[in-house]
């Protein structure tokens, strides 16, 4: 998976995890201003990852992540 | 009979199963032998089995008391993997479920996912966070609930409650700075933790500096909004408020300041606090003041049991705690 390949598929499943409009949503959108999840959706974000992309983050990495790029660069680092 | 006692009569009438990933630990196999021996629940230990079959052996345990399971046992482990991927209510898929499962500690979650065990016990080795990202991950969150919380039980001589010297209070440990909806989610959460465990019906209070109104300010406007929110999602508990604490839990206190009807004020068994920082100092003040016991936390807002003892706990408070966390999962399972 290249690095294009797997921002959409993060930005994919950021959407279904925090049950939002993926048109909403872009590398720059942040966790904690624009989505103001609560942990459970982390966690869900964190266990689509690992089905859908192989890679085995932690939550405290994950969470850690001010946007979904950084996440992407978290994720690529695993795989 | 005080509470301990007679929460350890409800668990040899029906003991559960209970998973320990953390066996290897010599004070969790004390805690798990003692309390499989004596009858209160059948204690199932997940790891390696022989390694721990020395170890049980080493300590002078009879095996008998135990069931092994073991990482290794590709067979258990593929119907184990079976069952958790064909419930529609579970996250992670065949591969990444095997993945995780080579821990001990998500091993037994999937376990107690799909029915072989009644709850897991874990947080001796594992930190807090730990077993809290695996409850969430492998067990899963209650529908309509938005984070895990925890309450405590009190017993408080002298304290002449509706209850007797007992009291739930919450969230004392784990819920930081609640937004109004999770401040709601805390208390429907510990009426059930009430119920299950005790039998308790549940007369739930949210506490703050005012009584309906005598105050005004933001943080009574989080309480209120929270109360609003508890009542609307569950029309059938009786939850309250806001209330000054001793409105809350005393009858004459109440009779002055609440002027309606309410079927919590003066007489609540379960107390909320606003935040942690209420919720933490609360509790010490009970304890150093009050003289009281305080046994806990148990960890709601799961799908089912999910417990984290702490890691400086003597035998004698695990063994306590993994009595309580089966008959609270008896209890669920109602």
């Amino acid at each position: 998976m290249d690095r294009q390949e797997l921002e959409k598929k993060i930005l994919e499943l950021v959407a279904v995890s925090y049950k939002k409009d993926p048109d909403e949503l872009s590398l720059e959108t942040s966790f904690k201003k624009d989505l103001q999840g609560a942990s459970v959706q982390m966690v869900a974000l964190v266990a689509e990852i690992e089905n859908e992309t192989d890679a085995c983050i932690t939550l405290q990495d994950a969470a850690a992540c001010e946007t979904i790029a950084d996440l992407v660069d978290v994720v690529e680092q695993e795989l | 009979m005080n509470i301990l006692d007679t929460i350890y009569a409800k668990a040899k009438e029906n003991p559960q199963k209970v998973a320990f990933p953390e066996a290897a630990n010599e004070k969790m196999m004390q805690a798990a032998y003692e309390a499989g021996r004596d009858g209160y629940i059948f204690p199932v230990l997940v790891g390696n089995a022989e390694e721990l079959r020395a170890l049980a052996a080493e300590r002078g345990y009879d095996p008998a008391v135990f069931t092994f399971v073991d990482l290794g046992d590709e067979e258990y482990k593929t119907k184990i993997i079976t069952a958790y991927v064909a419930r529609e209510d579970t996250r992670l898929k065949e591969k990444a479920l095997a993945r995780r499962m080579q821990d001990p500690l998500y091993y037994a979650m999937a376990m107690q996912k799909v029915g072989e065990v009644a709850v897991t016990f874990a947080g001796i080795d594992n930190t807090t966070g730990d077993v809290l990202l695996a409850g969430q991950m492998m067990i899963g969150l209650k529908p309509d609930i938005s984070t895990v919380s925890s309450i405590g039980l009190c017993d408080i001589p002298g304290f002449e409650g509706s209850e007797g010297s007992l009291l739930a209070i919450g969230d004392s440990a784990v819920c930081t700075n609640p937004n109004p909806e999770q401040l709601a989610d805390i208390g429907i959460s510990a009426c059930e933790t009430v119920e299950s465990l005790l039998g308790w019906e549940p007369r739930c209070a949210f506490v703050c500096y005012s009584t309906l109104g005598s105050g005004q300010g933001e943080l009574i406007d989080k309480v209120t909004e929270a109360v609003k929110i508890a009542q609307e999602k569950r029309p059938d508990l009786a939850i309250d408020g806001e209330f000054q604490f001793d409105a809350a839990i005393s009858p004459a206190v109440a009779a002055k300041k609440v002027k309606r009807e309410s079927k919590v004020a003066g007489r609540a068994n379960v107390v909320i606090w606003p935040d942690l920082n209420v919720g933490n100092v609360a509790v010490k003040l009970i304890q150093q003041f009050g003289r009281a016991d305080a046994y806990g936390p148990m960890l709601q807002g799961f799908n089912s049991v999910v417990c984290d003892c702490s890691r400086g706990a003597p035998v004698s408070e695990i063994k306590g705690n993994i009595i309580i966390s089966a008959v609270r999962a008896a209890g669920m399972k109602k």
